[in-house]
């Protein structure tokens, strides 16, 4: 028994129905694991969802080829210990085009390496449904979101037409070309997740914890200087910052925090009493007014 | 972390919590703002998270910027980009499809869902309710109970809400009028007398200026009760009884290496323990509980909203649909039934489509299906009907192609609720809730097709008699009867278990 207080048993409850459900409905679901803290509560919660069998569906990670090096390691890692079938996808075509997080700008860089590559990947493993750990809290068009969230053919959502979902009742039936994007975390928040990690000692990405690492700051925000690709403007020099990560994706295009916490109850505290939400360091979401929406209807998880 | 460090954080989350008696129960609760388009509704819960908590820095510099520049409400912030999240949402200045929004305040979780007002996005509503434990239904002070706020108050009831908040919004344009809101409490009050609501609060507002929301507000002297936060913060969410009796739907059969069958499902009433008898009412089929399986451990018992693992001593031959309860207190099987139901589809009714019956965790092909009455939103009242449309709410009777497990709604929600889906393309039609459930009433008439083994016989003709060849008979017979019902055939589909 762990000692989760009484809230998080009502969402981890809720998260492993969700999994279960989709099992059951669907014919090809696949897991969208991005490695991050919310990417760990998800497999953690998909693997108490069948346990004692394994979860009954692969793992897809879509590589940008930009993650932090300490991302990669750890996906190997996690991988390894719970014996998942992991799937990596990275849009070759797009690489070999040059696409790339400093030359181009982060919408059409996300969009190419990231939607275009996930869209890719679910139709070459020909998915019906595909699990992320999006959250409601995190975004106001994702707060629009269902559980189930069906997309027409070419993967794009529709945010005027969504289905209706009532009780606990999900409704996984497809018409032609449909798929779907499942999210068992939709009713958590950034808090919720950090309590959960810490009640259940779950490992995450260390970047997550404050450390010394190499930076630039560039319009108030950190960037960290991850590998020899990292492009510096004049006059840059890298320094030493003691820093963390509130949200991991593309280390050029994802600012740190300064901060001292350097461990799970220290990380903890210093979200809870957050004021500025965690997608602000998320450059790709700034880049103009309606973005997450834009992404989402392309088809982004 | 042990549990006195997170108690302490637990208690640091919010600075601004209005202090009172601490309450144990109700860790989450789920809240619907409801009510007609224009009564304030995201202004409202925009007021409520910018002045108790939910709120971030860079959340309240970005609303700030865009209410300068779209300056609806002259000099003020626009408290609706809170929540209006959606690009066409912001450009209409309307809510099309619900939000959800999470706060903490240092007794409970907060989980606030926005609904819209226009009648064309009812469904999105009737989803948003059917989530909440308690509603509150805006009413804009100047205009009063409206078509809209009645329709709200109806599908609040129908999906099993039980405590409302009247908020009613605008007092400021109204000079903080007390006969004008007491007049406006009274006609509510008069029309939730249709309604099983256990409890109403009415609670005079000024969303814009925040009077009432989560400060007390100078205007209303002569309102002594609490303000919308005050009483969010002490109400008691349960309207469950004690001592419901057990359920559980199957949701999978797990099966895993070491000869490990279990059956895995979520506690939807009640609870279980080590040892207890359970009945899978379908097949009548009764086991005893041998262990609760969890990747934590086993538990020696299950109560309500758990997720498990139940394993039973003897092999039952029961698969998803199934509901899992206790003995005596069972679900009746049925294949005729009465429900209340909310149509949700822009196509409506059609007596000869083919539709299906999703309930807790069976999805059942109907066989037939009519219209009996309609709720008229002018009075309240069930009048007589045949059709039903788009954002009506619906008396019908189902009859089923064979029967499944089932409770009346008022009794057990969680076994008692249903959508149906349309068979051509999955959509989801109408939700809605048993009001009536009967075991073999639905006859064999001269004019209704049976579909049993012997008819399917050619069709069928490589199955046998396993499990798997009984399952997938019974897929065959469910495709053909979808093909003959929109032809306007009615079927029956008779298993041999």
């Amino acid at each position: 028994m762990t000692a989760l207080t009484s809230h998080l048993k009502l969402l981890e409850a809720e998260s492993i129905h969700i999994f279960r459900e989709a099992a059951a409905q669907f014919r090809a679901p696949v897991l969208l694991y991005s490695i991050g803290k919310d990417s760990t509560v998800l497999l953690h919660l998909a693997r108490k969802a069948f346990w004692p069998a394994k979860p009954p569906f692969p793992v897809l990670h879509v590589d940008t080829t930009w993650k932090f090096r300490e991302m990669i390691a750890f996906r190997d890692r996690t991988a390894k210990a719970f014996g998942l079938d992991l799937i990596v996808h990275t849009n070759h075509d797009g690489l070999a085009r040059g696409m790339n997080p400093f030359d181009h700008p982060p919408s059409v860089y996300t969009d190419i390496m990231k939607t275009q590559a996930l869209r890719q990947a679910l139709d070459t493993g020909g998915f019906d449904a595909a699990f992320g750990g999006a959250r409601r809290d995190e975004e106001a068009s994702r707060a629009k979101e269902r559980i189930f969230s069906f997309r027409a053919a070419g993967h794009r959502w529709d945010p005027r037409l969504q289905r209706p979902e009532m009780w606990q009742l999900l409704n996984g039936r497809l018409a032609k070309g449909e798929t779907v994007r499942i999210f068992p975390l939709s009713n958590w928040t950034e808090g919720d997740v950090w309590r959960y990690i810490t009640l259940e000692k779950l490992e995450v990405v260390p970047l997550y914890f404050a450390d010394l690492r190499p930076v630039v700051e560039r319009n108030g925000q950190f960037i960290m200087v991850d590998d020899e690709r990292m492009r510096l403007e004049p006059g840059e020099t890298p320094q030493m910052r003691k820093v963390r990560f509130r949200t991991l994706g593309c280390y050029p295009l994802t600012a740190a925090i300064e901060s001292e916490a350097d461990d799970l109850d220290t990380v903890v505290t210093e979200t809870l009493a957050a004021r500025v939400s965690e997608r602000a360091g998320r450059l790709i979401d700034h880049d103009q007014a309606g973005a997450m929406e834009m992404k989402k209807r392309e088809g982004y998880f | 972390m042990d549990g006195a460090a997170l108690e302490k954080l637990e208690t640091q989350v919010s600075v601004r919590t209005i202090p009172g008696p601490v309450e144990t129960s109700g860790a989450m609760v789920k809240l619907l703002t409801c009510g007609s388009v224009d009564d304030g509704k995201s202004t409202l819960i925009g007021r409520l998270l910018w002045d108790a908590a939910g709120v971030t820095d860079d959340q309240r510099a970005a609303i700030m910027h865009a209410s300068h520049s779209r300056a609806v409400n002259g000099e003020r912030i626009d408290f609706s980009l809170l929540l209006d999240g959606l690009v066409a949402e912001r450009e209409q200045g309307i809510t099309i499809d619900i939000a959800w929004r999470y706060f903490e305040t240092r007794r409970r979780r907060f989980v606030i869902i926005d609904s819209p007002g226009h009648e064309q996005y009812t469904r999105n509503m009737a989803t948003g309710a059917s989530h909440a434990d308690i509603a509150i239904l805006l009413i804009d002070a100047r205009h009063g109970v409206k078509r809209q706020t009645r329709r709200h108050a109806a599908i609040c009831d129908l999906v099993g809400i039980k405590k409302v908040i009247l908020a009613v919004n605008k007092m400021d344009q109204i000079d903080w009028s007390e006969a004008r809101y007491r007049a406006i409490d009274a006609d509510f009050r008069a029309l939730a007398a249709n309604f099983g609501f256990t409890e109403i609060a009415t609670i005079p507002v000024a969303a814009l200026t925040g009077a009432n929301v989560v400060a007390r507000s100078a205007e209303m002297p002569w309102y002594s009760g609490p303000t919308l936060f005050e009483y969010l913060d002490s109400v008691d969410p349960r309207a469950e009884p004690q001592d419901a009796p057990f359920r559980m739907p199957v949701q999978l059969v797990l099966r895993a290496s070491d000869d490990f069958r279990g059956y895995a499902g979520t506690v939807t009433s009640g609870a279980i323990r080590i040892g207890d008898r359970v009945v899978d009412a379908r097949s009548g089929l009764s086991a005893t509980l041998r262990r609760i399986a969890t990747m934590d451990g086993d538990q020696p018992t299950a109560k309500k909203g758990e997720a498990v693992t139940l394993v039973l001593d003897t092999d039952l031959d029961i698969s998803r649909g199934a509901v899992l309860s206790e003995v005596k207190r069972r679900p009746v099987n049925a294949d005729v039934m009465e429900a209340r139901l909310v149509w949700l589809s822009e196509q409506s009714f059609d007596p000869e489509a083919g539709y299906l019956l999703r309930t807790a965790t069976d999805l059942t092909p109907v066989t037939s299906m009519s219209v009996s009455a309609l709720v008229d939103f002018e009075t309240l009242k069930s009048t007589p009907a045949h059709d039903c449309g788009v954002n009506d709410i619906a008396d019908c009777r189902i009859l089923l192609g064979r029967a499944t497990a089932l409770d009346l709604f008022r009794d057990l929600p969680l076994t008692g609720n249903f959508v149906l889906v349309s068979a051509i393309d999955g959509a989801t039609v109408a939700g809605g809730v048993v009001t009536w459930v009967q075991t073999g009433a639905a006859a064999v008439g001269d004019n209704v097709l049976v579909l049993n083994r012997a008819r399917l016989a050619g069709l069928c003709a490589d199955l046998g008699d396993s499990p798997a060849d009984r399952a997938e008979f019974e897929r065959r017979a469910q495709e053909v009867a979808i093909l003959l019902r929109s032809a306007g055939v009615p079927v029956l589909i008779e298993t041999d278990q």
